[in-house]
């Protein structure tokens, strides 16, 4: 390689760098936009003692969450629609129905409507029409060994034989 | 066809050219590097090692990395303490060196620290994740981390640890005593026992011849006169010199020495820093009492002491320094003598009577009398009436001793 | 032969086709994707100007003088840089910073502490800022002692006018740093913020209605905030924007560089004769002269270059340039951040952003009491003051009588009285800076370099 050549390897290879390094700041800047810390709410949320559920069903706004209650019997299930995350009403059924849900009999008392695009649930969260894709999630519930309150972990789905007894 | 025009331009430019593209690539290498440099990466590979050691492997591999961080968004408080600071939740870590060891459980009980976080209770810049900036060792941060560290810097006698219950007291300043802030207790026994409340407010209560101390807490550590203070310059320091001896960095303070010793005076700091609002939300104190409520005792003494015969020297300030033991007025400081027997007690101390004496007075009481509290010839008409009446049953009382 | 070399030889070869067959079309209209950055012929050079949309604003020859680096020192490109830069970095700031009271201090720490390349970016943007602050300020300077405002040679040149755009946007940039001052909501930001408009509220009459609508309200809050965030990343740079544009465009109708008319006027006119081929001037279409005019010695060979590839590999040098320097200073200067905006406790001493610290000085020393009859300084130290040397320096092409032929010319004789009375004026202003920034402690009392201050106290 001759005297001049090598001058201008060097020229180009600088000039190229430049213009790589360049493009690695833009890069850079935009891994900035990646979070790197969550503030998104715990998913484990203490819910309040079992005792102060009434019997039947009560939706807790904060979590989304249908908490249904038959004694001593507790099992928990997602406002969230599977379709496109709006949150999902209750409606009281006219007349109770029993259900084989999960190998074991329920007594359903509501069916659930989604606002957004007119899905229908039955009382365990089945998908019955509509665009909702599948039925709505159930999430494990537990009870705090602190101070007994009922707790909700909102990132562990559960079978629909899932029930906890207090 | 045409030629291009020669340039003499690109001899010299181009190098530059290409010098300046090796700049930007050690632009590049600058930042990535200032962007790992940080503290906790360092901390992280340690505790992983730390785990490894102890647990094994596997477990070493299941450490969580990268920031991590506690948000409590009632508190508006994001602390990533626990990116460096891994173990707090690990059992086994309990008796290893900071920054790895295990939280003590009992404290997180009542303080879920999901609820708390940490920097509520221990201080610091939850923000940070460096350690000088994340203790708040910096310019420009109010709260650094209440530390042994710290407590050793103030030579705190005692325990070291203690001022991490001035933020304890900001929640529970209305608790007559909170478990485990002796320091705390102590002072509030203090300012029971030495009768802060005949001068100051405290917690909306008390007298209004000293400053109201309710929020003092929150007054800015500029506002202190630091030019009578050696050493450290910080409202805490300020604090301890001037329980020790108010007239030291305010000479005309007429807050009397009480000779408290370090222990108390340090205590008493920490209550004083500790009285500022506290920014949690209502449903955070709905355990803790919400108001200063006085014992049965002290509502009887402080309304016979604002009520009684004794009521005028009260208003006036005198109580300050004097008692006047025949009107159940008592002093918290005792510094001057007892007023019951005033009028022989001046006719023997200064050879004048107590109406020449009030009228021209030496020595301290001239400074109080013309500096702190200032009489009209009306007031002290009515003072020597009522101290001629207090030599009168004063007197009564001792021929009954004597009979 | 190495694979460099071979590379280099393809890259040269492939420019333009086999040597001899272009076809005659039309300059400009060339059916090609690409523009060549290393021409083969003049023609190329000139194509790659007037077929680049990024390009056209550059004539497609340049003088050598106008090349040179200590005619300009490319104090202006320097500034366009950085303008770039501040655009480029603010943009990922702006989807990071929150203009909110509760939580803009919160997404400061942030961007400082967790986001990665946060604190660097932050440094970007503001070291960016304070140094177009002082590139612009030498720019206005180096026009001025050059007395490159003033017309020369060419019919219908304007260059007053490009001067007073000018200073329209010294003054955008002043205001630009000012509102970004704000952001952080700190207490360097908030008594800064306080200090600064309370100079506006001193014109007399509309005074405190020219404050209350800058800061929407009576203090400085959530409506101030969002005020100045808007006028930030929007208004103002909107504003720099067009008026760059203008400026620029204004330099090409003008003629380029004052240094070019200088040039012209200093040759005399040599017999050189016309070449048909030579389709583009120097100074354009806006010559008002035919495209191929009488040569004179600016169009001789050997005094112009190409502005394709050279005058834009010096821009580059210059872009780059700014750029690599900037972003390695970032990495080693860190952006201030104190305590949070806190309107009951003012900082001991609380002062204005440094390129007003003039203004502060003045202000604390022109109070005047005749009896019982008071000036407030802010009126003629915040508003008279610089409202006459604002005005001044507008006015200024128009005052200037000196002949046009020492335009473009570096301390000519004949105007040596009024570049000694700027120089005067800048040097009093950077001396009253510099007793602002490094000589006034608390209470603004004076502190030698050697004395120290006073320690701050903190709380425990």
């Amino acid at each position: 390689m001759t005297e001049k050549n090598r001058r201008d390897f060097l020229i180009t290879l600088g000039t190229g760098a430049g213009v790589c390094a360049l493009g690695a700041q833009g890069v850079a800047s935009l891994r900035s936009l990646v979070p790197n810390v969550s503030y998104d709410a715990p998913t484990t949320v203490k819910l309040g003692p079992p005792a102060e559920f009434p019997d039947g069903l009560k939706f807790l706004a904060d979590e989304r969450l249908f908490i249904f209650r038959d004694g001593n019997t507790f099992h928990a299930v997602s406002a969230v629609c599977t379709h496109l995350g709006c949150t999902v009403r209750a409606e009281a059924l006219p007349r109770p129905e029993t259900a084989t849900v999960g190998g074991s009999p329920m007594r359903l008392t509501h069916q659930f409507s989604c606002p957004c695009h007119g899905s229908h649930y039955t009382g365990d969260g089945t998908n019955v029409s509509g665009p909702a894709p599948k039925p709505l999630a159930w999430f494990r519930l537990s009870v705090a060994t602190d101070d007994g309150q009922l707790v909700v972990d909102l990132a562990d789905e559960v079978d629909r034989d899932f029930r906890l007894t207090v | 066809m045409e030629q291009r025009t020669n340039s003499p331009y690109p001899r010299v430019d181009r190098p530059m050219l290409a010098v300046i593209g090796v700049l930007l690539v050690l632009s590049c290498v600058l930042f990535f590097a200032s962007d790992r440099a940080h503290d906790w990466r360092y901390y992280q590979m340690v505790f992983q090692g730390e785990v490894a050691q102890k647990f094994g492997a596997e477990r070493a591999d299941a450490v969580t990395t990268g920031i991590q961080q506690i948000w409590v968004a009632d508190l508006g408080r994001a602390d990533r303490c626990i990116t460096c600071h891994q173990a707090t939740s690990w059992k086994g870590f309990e008796q290893a060196d900071e920054p790895f060891r295990t939280h003590p459980v009992e404290p997180l009980q009542a303080h879920p620290v999901e609820k708390f976080g940490c920097t509520a209770c221990h201080g610091g810049q939850g923000w940070a994740v460096d350690v000088l900036e994340a203790h708040g060792e910096v310019a420009h941060w109010e709260e650094p981390l209440l530390s042994e560290t710290l407590g050793q810097a103030y030579s705190l006698t005692g325990n070291k640890g203690a001022l991490i219950q001035m933020n304890c007291n900001i929640c529970h300043r209305y608790d007559r005593e909170t478990r485990g802030a002796d320091a705390i207790n102590l002072a509030k026994r203090l300012v029971d026992e030495k009768g802060c409340r005949a001068c100051h407010t405290i917690n909306n209560r008390g007298g209004r011849i000293g400053p109201d101390l309710t929020r003092v807490g929150e007054k800015a550590p500029e506002q202190y006169d630091y030019s009578r203070l050696s050493g450290q310059q910080t409202a805490f320091a300020w604090h301890v010199a001037h329980l020790k001896n108010p007239k030291a960095l305010t000479t005309d303070s007429t807050m009397p020495n009480f000779g408290f010793n370090s222990e108390q005076a340090q205590a008493l700091a920490m209550l004083v820093l500790s009285w500022r609002p506290a920014d949690v939300p209502a449903a955070y104190l709905a355990g803790a009492p919400r108001t200063d409520t006085p014992t049965a005792e002290q509502i009887a003494e402080e309304e016979r002491m604002r009520t009684g015969p004794g009521a005028w020297f009260v208003e006036t300030g005198c109580v300050t320094c004097h008692s006047i033991q025949v009107y159940g007025v008592r002093s918290p400081a005792q510094i001057g003598p007892d007023l019951s027997n005033a009028v022989e007690d001046v006719q023997s101390r200064f050879g004048r009577t107590i109406d020449d004496f009030l009228a021209e007075p030496s020595g301290t009481m001239a400074v109080v009398l013309s500096r702190q509290i200032i009489l009209t010839p009306e007031q002290k008409a009515v003072a020597i009436q009522k101290l001629r009446e207090a030599f009168a049953i004063y007197q009564k009382q001792q021929a009954e001793k004597e009979r | 032969m190495s694979l460099l070399t071979r590379v280099l030889k393809f890259r040269s070869a492939g420019k333009a086709g086999p040597a001899g067959v272009e076809p005659e079309e039309a300059p400009g209209v060339r059916p090609r994707l690409f523009w060549s950055l290393w021409p083969r012929s003049d023609r190329d050079a000139g194509d790659a100007v007037t077929s680049n949309f990024l390009l056209h604003w550059f004539p497609a020859k340049v003088s050598k003088s106008s090349m040179a680096w200590s005619y300009s020192f490319w104090l202006g490109t320097i500034t366009a840089a950085l303008f770039l830069l501040l655009t480029l970095s603010g943009l990922p700031l702006l989807f990071l910073y929150v203009p909110s009271v509760e939580r803009a201090y919160q997404s400061v720490k942030d961007i400082e502490y967790v986001i990665t390349f946060g604190r660097w970016l932050r440094a970007v943007h503001r070291v960016a800022a304070h140094a177009m602050v002082i590139t612009v300020v030498l720019h206005l300077a180096r026009v001025f002692f050059t007395g490159a405002y003033k017309n020369g040679i060419a019919r219908n040149q304007q260059r007053q006018w490009n001067w007073v755009i000018g200073v329209v946007m010294l003054l955008l940039t002043l205001f630009l740093s000012f509102t970004g001052y704000l952001l952080p909501w700190d207490q360097l930001a908030f008594w800064a913020v306080t200090v600064g408009t309370n100079i506006a509220s001193a014109i007399p009459g509309i005074g405190p209605t020219v404050r209350e609508l800058l800061i929407g309200g009576r203090a400085i809050e959530q409506a101030t905030l969002i005020r100045f965030y808007v006028l930030h990343i929007f208004f103002l740079p909107a504003g720099v924007g067009v008026l760059f544009a203008y400026h620029m465009w204004r330099v090409r109708k003008d003629g380029g560089l004052a240094r070019a008319d200088r040039e012209e006027i200093a040759e005399t006119p040599r017999d050189v004769a016309a070449s048909p081929t030579k389709t583009y001037t120097l100074l354009g279409v806006a010559r008002g002269t035919s495209p191929t005019v009488t040569a004179r010695s600016l169009e001789a060979p050997g005094t112009s270059v190409n502005a394709v590839p050279d005058l834009m590999r010096r821009a580059m040098i210059a872009t780059l340039g700014t750029i690599a320097v900037i972003s390695i200073l970032s990495v080693f200067i860190a952006s201030p951040l104190e305590e949070p905006a806190n309107a009951l406790i003012t900082p001991n001493p609380a002062k204005a952003p440094w390129y007003f610290l003039w203004l502060q000085e003045i202000v604390t020393d022109t109070t005047i009491h005749l009896g019982s009859f008071t000036i407030n300084g802010a009126f003629i130290g915040g508003v008279v003051l610089p409202g006459l040397l604002i005005g001044l320096l507008t006015v200024w092409p128009w005052i200037d009588k000196s002949p046009r032929q020492v335009t473009g010319d570096w301390f000519p004789r004949e105007r040596r009285t009024q570049n000694l009375v700027f120089i005067a004026v800048l040097v009093g202003i950077l001396l009253l800076t510099y007793i602002g920034m490094e000589l006034r402690g608390p209470y603004w009392e004076w502190f030698w370099p050697w004395e120290a201050w006073p320690t701050v106290p903190g709380r425990i």
